[in-house]
């Protein structure tokens, strides 16, 4: 399903954010990613969403080598993947509702689809009764369940999330993470970078243990 | 302006016919009228009723009849004229012609300086709303850069996110030419009365029309393809998706 080979991203010489990172991701697998501030598991999750180009080295996704999309293709990827930033990266303009739809939108679904759907992924990570507020009236844990709800709308292929469960209690973390493993048995290949090691240790199937940008190990409960 | 063919002594009613038919016939003239010779003694008599004096002397009627002929169009250009009189007067039976050449070959020069102006400040206006449209998309894509940001990582694709700034050109292109036609149609209406007869002479020719219909749409179509050619520049240049 994904394949990293010997991916290298380097932004600022002589530092590897990513240093040779071999891996070979199932469909229907689920990972966590941990390590360390600053060892590259954003940079990980960014370079699998083709937001950055690694300096070197190739990603196929779905037996297709996702640096060789055009541009004005890579829409047709993206499409088929839901992310949630760690900056959750919300349009705080928009509404609560309007931040989640945007996906359906562009995906060109009927309205009303896009109301049903929206709403139950906004249920799923209990903001419903907010859906008509502003990113700005909610508090930073349920900014980032706006972040989840936009990222499972559309029931993507391909899950990725960084830092998912940061400013979430414990109790809502579990709940996101079950939801997260539900998308998972519905047959999406899930991908989480985290440092919680309890919910690693409740929910781990495979853990990639990143340190200075390089894989240095790999395990498998 | 006012043409006068001046005709032969006892131009048989035959030819006179044929002179008249040929001056009917023509696009240019508005008016064509037959002034016998009588009649143009008895103007001149009305008109200069202290020189009868020297009518009554010669004892006999000195003005030769003629056609008045008017133009129908004062921008007609000054060949057009010229090829016209040219041809009248190659007509049996015309004596002479009377118009006033230098001032057909002036308003000539004057209105191609007049047009050479309109073009050059319509061409630098229609510059100047392309960059003013250009930049106002641009700024506006900088205003929303981070809504497009998210719009490319949740797969719009590159119709979807430039859809909206080309409407927005568009409709400051259609604002655009909707406001200058009002303020045209304002200059039409009261420009000539605050002129009032300060242009004496030039007043007759000058004349300040609004546009046709036709030229209307065409308006309105030039200010959507400048609104959208000036979007599609901010655009290409500034959201590479």
């Amino acid at each position: 399903m994904i394949d990293l080979y010997h991916i290298w991203k380097q932004y600022q010489p002589p530092h590897w954010a990513l240093n040779d990172i071999n891996l070979h991701v199932d469909k229907g697998d689920f990972y966590f990613v941990t390590g360390p501030s600053g060892s590259g598991k954003t940079t990980l999750l960014k370079v699998i969403f083709r937001e950055i180009f690694p300096t070197q080295g190739q990603i196929v996704i779905d037996r297709r080598n996702i640096l060789r999309i055009p541009d004005h293709k890579i829409y047709k990827l993206r499409r088929t993947m839901g992310i949630v930033f760690q900056d959750f990266r919300l349009l705080f303009h928009k509404r609560v509702y309007e931040n989640v739809a945007i996906v359906l939108q562009v995906l060109g679904i009927p309205r009303k689809e896009i109301r049903r759907r929206s709403f139950n992924a906004l249920r799923m990570v209990n903001l419903h009764h907010k859906m008509w507020e502003y990113p700005s009236q909610l508090s930073y844990g349920e900014q980032q369940r706006v972040a989840i709800a936009r990222a499972v709308v559309h029931n993507p292929k391909i899950l990725l999330a960084d830092e998912p469960t940061g400013n979430l209690d414990p109790e809502l973390a579990t709940e996101i993470m079950t939801l997260f493993k539900e998308i998972n048995n519905q047959g999406a290949t899930v991908i989480i970078c985290t440092h919680d090691r309890d919910l690693i240790r409740y929910f781990g199937e495979k853990i990639l243990f990143l340190y200075k940008g390089k894989l240095i190990r790999k395990e498998t409960l | 302006m006012l043409i006068v063919f001046f005709l032969e002594k006892d131009l048989s009613e035959t030819k006179r016919s044929l002179i008249e038919e040929n001056l009917k016939k023509s696009s240019l003239l508005k008016d064509a009228q037959f002034v016998s010779s009588e009649q143009a003694l008895e103007k001149f008599q009305q008109n200069f009723p202290e020189l009868q004096g020297i009518i009554d002397n010669i004892n006999i009627n000195p003005f030769p009849s003629s056609f008045e002929t008017t133009l129908r169009d004062e921008n007609i250009s000054s060949v057009k004229i010229l090829v016209f009189i040219q041809e009248i007067s190659r007509l049996e039976g015309i004596e002479d012609v009377q118009f006033n050449k230098d001032w057909v070959e002036k308003m000539e020069s004057l209105s191609r300086l007049a047009k050479a102006a309109g073009f050059f400040l319509g061409g630098i206006l229609i510059l100047a709303s392309f960059f003013i449209i250009s930049n106002v998309i641009r700024l506006n894509v900088f205003a929303r850069k981070d809504e497009i940001e998210i719009f490319r990582l949740v797969g719009a694709t590159n119709i979807f996110i430039r859809i909206p700034f080309l409407m927005e050109g568009m409709i400051l292109g259609v604002l655009g030419a909707l406001i200058s036609l009002v303020f045209l149609f304002l200059l039409v209406k009261f420009f000539p009365l605050y002129l009032g007869t300060s242009l004496g002479a030039l007043n007759e020719l000058i004349n300040f029309r609004y546009l046709s219909i036709i030229q209307i749409f065409l308006f309105i179509a030039a200010g959507i393809i400048i609104g959208l050619l000036g979007s599609i520049s901010s655009i290409a240049r500034f959201l590479k998706v």
